[in-house]
């Protein structure tokens, strides 16, 4: 384990945690469902990404790390056709996207 | 009733992905003795799988590529693999399920035989918990009605 | 490093408690669904970072495999019944 893999791991570990902070923030703020999965969707995905690949570099060359790389390439096809299908849904079902200066949603769908 | 879904991402996504769904299922039975896992575990994937192409494109299409009687047969085989090797130890002189005894007709060594049962048990429960599986998500969301009813 | 890992996986824990506030309190069944794939993301890491502390990698990655699996399944199901639900 060379000191320069480390800290690439290192950095990468912390862009994950940084953009899980900045999703977690959008989902709590943002006014309504649309924008809300706007943020989770982009920035979960980015992040899980990031925390994958730095946990790959730090494992080294072994079978785990080519299971942990297996896991990025799944979560980078499913977690956006997810987003995907929750929004398609959310669309069919009526939920109504916000518009600028109305007042924060709480529908009941 | 499930519609099949005309969304052309979801469609492409799962049929890529259900493949090697299948394929990591089959490792985790096969590797059940020394990781976790096993029959029940793999048998379960087995059926996420065919539940997210029941899912996907519908239970018409679905039907097509496993019907009702192969879910009878599957379920099933596996209790008979299941069974059968326990009553193969019975007439080896053995307890039932005793795996040692089947060193003399495998001719291997007992921990071999012990080895080799277990994974022979693993396979028969995940033949069945996959068709039961299908089975329970297929009635419940058909509502009970069979799918040629439907299509009138 | 391995102190760092545990800073890491305390940091996503609280951030679980976070989203789970628009699971308990969200309004409607979609934004529910949302908070719940986004703390099912963090779950996956979290389970990574639990095996890299207890020195048994190769043991939770299956788990953390199996765990996104069926993350996105459940996912795909439950938008799958709302969107039934409507049209009967």
């Amino acid at each position: 384990m060379t000191s320069g893999a480390v800290i690439l791991s290192t950095i990468f570990m912390l862009g994950g945690i940084f953009f899980f902070t900045t999703a977690t923030i959008g989902i709590l703020r943002f006014p309504d469902f649309f924008t809300r999965l706007h943020a989770t969707g982009k920035g979960d995905t980015l992040a899980v990404l990031l925390c994958l690949i730095g946990l790959a570099i730090y494992e080294g060359f072994s079978l785990t790390a080519l299971k942990i790389v297996f896991i990025a390439v799944f979560m980078a096809l499913a977690q956006p056709t997810a987003t995907h299908a929750i929004s398609k849904a959310a669309l069919r079902v009526g939920v109504q996207p916000w518009m600028k200066g109305e007042k924060e949603d709480d529908s009941s769908i | 009733m499930i519609r099949s879904s005309e969304d052309i991402i979801i469609r492409t996504v799962s049929r890529i992905l259900v493949p090697f769904i299948q394929l990591f299922a089959l490792y985790v039975i096969a590797h059940g003795h020394y990781s976790p896992g096993g029959g029940f575990q793999g048998g379960v994937i087995l059926g996420a799988s065919l539940v997210l192409l029941l899912i996907t494109y519908g239970p018409s299409d679905t039907r097509r590529h496993i019907s009702g009687k192969s879910v009878a047969v599957f379920s099933s085989l596996g209790v008979l693999i299941y069974s059968g090797i326990g009553f193969i130890c019975l007439l080896l002189l053995g307890n039932y399920l005793d795996y040692g005894k089947l060193s003399g007709i495998l001719h291997v060594t007992p921990a071999e035989a012990r080895s080799l049962g277990i994974l022979g048990i693993e396979i028969g429960v995940g033949f069945t918990v996959m068709a039961i599986m299908f089975s329970i998500f297929f009635d419940i969301s058909s509502g009970g009605k069979p799918p040629e009813d439907e299509k009138e | 490093m391995s102190t760092f890992f545990l800073a890491i996986g305390l940091g996503l824990c609280i951030l679980v408690f976070f989203v789970l506030y628009r699971v308990v309190f969200g309004p409607g069944v979609f934004n529910r669904i949302a908070a719940i794939s986004a703390i099912g993301t963090k779950t996956l890491i979290i389970l990574l970072i639990m095996g890299f502390v207890y020195g048994r990698v190769e043991m939770f990655v299956d788990i953390s495999l199996v765990y996104a699996l069926l993350n996105f399944i459940g996912v795909l199901a439950v938008s799958k019944f709302l969107e039934m639900e409507k049209e009967l």
